[in-house]
């Protein structure tokens, strides 16, 4: 079973009615590194979001690490979404929080024993190299500190599957290999990542699977692909 | 739920009543005002419902009896009302007993009958039951002229004023109950608002990461509570003082007036009234959670 497994996925807005995604079959085993690549309105972020169900499919066939998505209750979402890490533009930190206490939010909400957490937040903070900063404020802290900040929340309570929405939209060129050198280092430890992204010069350079949306539909799956687009 | 978790809960009510002070200040301001004009209602109606009982029992009619009466005379004369026309029942009631209920109905003023020491000053008498309301009067008024009776009582028509206030008093508690219950509601339900939209970015985190519906809705919930509860509390307070100066005041002048005592009377007040802020607190918070939280 993959990890995502997409049949005949249809998403209509009701209303505006436009169709989001048209048809879209699409099946992602587990460790892979996808990116989603296509113009702004192609319809990447609805397919991202039905991903941790923030949308749901119109019609269609959706399994995302185990749960079938479209048919199951309100109450079983949060068990979804507890094996999913999901990664925001906007990095969507707690501006009165420390980077500690941010990462521990994700573990507190979900009620995670308290002997683990110290352990597990230090661990993941120094997978993004921001273990000496765990006592500062988001403001304190540059873009890319902070997408790190982030990127440990997601990836503290072990997902197996990182979601992100355009991690690098806000970041320098610099910042934006470090971000990617760390998604690297999560896909090596065997989670499946995929990533929406406008970057074309990272994309490019990774080298990884690409699916390319256009006007709702996959126009282009490459297990080595680039971007494709001019950037 | 974890300790843990309760913990969390706990902290984030303080962070969130304190962020919002003036709001949380006005809220628990209008619970206190509301619940005392309610509590108010309450003590008028639960002792006007007494007097009414007590006098309502009343309408059976007390024959007092001439002091010294000899057995055999008094159970003749039982023998001889049970036998009218209209009776339903007729109940020796001798003076001790008599002096007990007297002790009953004084509540807060055994003073009163601790002033006699071992005296009693209180007839035997029957207590008698007509068969309907409007036999009272005659049968009253016939059974004072036996020999033996001292005097036949009776308190039909004060009963049915009694009846008529307390029947408005309800009403009109009842209306004012639902308006304030309406304001108390609407001002709950929109410092939870305040709360949700301050914790917007944490709620939408907490549900990306996966918290349960419920993890998120806990400490809105229990800020609603807390601020119900915290108004209840004011308002119990008040009533408390409240009940206290006007049982000494009515006491000063009317010395007989059969008030309810005030403990233990005002300790279910004071526990239906932190019950009913918490309440209201509670369904204040969850109208807004209903509207405002899309979990």
């Amino acid at each position: 079973m993959p990890m995502i497994h997409m049949r005949n996925v249809c998403k209509v807005y009701e209303d505006t009615g436009a169709v989001a995604l048209d048809h879209v079959d699409v099946d992602i085993a587990k460790g892979e590194f996808v990116f989603i690549v296509g113009a702004s309105g192609a319809g990447k972020s609805t397919f991202i979001k039905m991903l941790f169900r923030e949308e749901l499919p119109s019609s269609g066939e959706l399994i995302v690490n185990g749960h079938d998505v479209v048919n199951m209750e309100r109450s079983e979402v949060p068990y979804l979404r507890r094996g999913l890490g999901v990664i925001f533009q906007d990095y969507r930190l707690l501006a009165d929080k420390t980077v500690f206490e941010n990462v521990a939010f994700a573990m507190q909400v979900i009620e995670a024993p308290r002997r683990t957490m110290q352990r597990s937040v230090n661990a993941v903070l120094d997978v993004v190299g921001l273990r000496d900063k765990y006592r500062s404020f988001p403001s304190q802290l540059s873009g890319g500190e902070q997408q790190r900040v982030a990127i440990a929340r997601a990836i503290v309570n072990s997902p197996s599957i990182v979601i992100a929405d355009e991690p690098t939209g806000n970041l320098d060129p610099e910042t934006s290999w470090d971000i990617m050198d760390i998604f690297h280092r999560i896909n090596q430890s065997g989670t499946t990542i995929v990533m929406a992204t406008h970057d074309k010069n990272i994309v490019d350079t990774m080298q990884r699977r690409v699916i390319a949306i256009e006007d709702g539909k996959i126009v282009r799956d490459e297990a080595r692909g680039v971007y494709g687009y001019e950037a | 739920m974890k300790l843990r978790t309760i913990e969390y809960f706990l902290q984030e009510v303080w962070r969130s009543l304190r962020r919002n002070n003036w709001m949380t200040f006005a809220s628990v301001g209008t619970v206190a005002v509301s619940l005392f004009v309610l509590g108010v209602f309450l003590i008028l109606v639960m002792n006007m419902n007494r007097m009414a009982g007590m006098l309502e029992s009343q309408v059976q009619i007390s024959v007092y009896l001439q002091d010294g009466l000899k057995e055999g005379r008094r159970e003749m004369l039982q023998d001889e009302i049970e036998h009218m026309q209209g009776i339903e029942s007729v109940k020796f009631v001798d003076r001790d007993e008599a002096k007990t209920r007297l002790a009953e109905r004084l509540g807060d003023q055994q003073y009163l009958l601790d002033a006699l020491g071992d005296k009693n000053p209180l007839p035997d008498a029957f207590e008698v039951t007509v068969k309907q309301p409007d036999m009272v009067e005659t049968a009253a008024k016939s059974i004072s002229q036996f020999e033996g009776v001292e005097e036949a009582k009776y308190g039909q028509d004060v009963v049915e004023h009694l009846f008529d206030i307390t029947r408005l008093m309800r009403v009109f508690g009842l209306l004012l109950m639902v308006l304030l219950a309406g304001a108390t509601l609407f001002i709950i339900s929109n410092t939870i608002r305040l709360t949700v939209f301050a914790r917007r970015k944490e709620i939408a985190i907490m549900k990306y990461v996966g918290a349960t519906d419920w993890f998120i809705r806990w400490p809105f919930l229990l800020e609603g509570i807390v601020m119900g509860c915290l108004g209840g509390l004011l308002a119990a307070l008040a009533l408390r003082s409240f009940y206290g100066a006007m049982t000494a005041k009515i006491y000063d002048t009317l010395a007989f007036f059969p008030l309810l005592p005030q403990y233990p009377f005002m300790n279910y007040v004071t526990i239906g009234i932190l019950l009913a802020g918490m309440f209201i607190g509670a369904v204040g918070s969850g109208v807004s959670l209903k509207r405002f939280l899309k979990v």
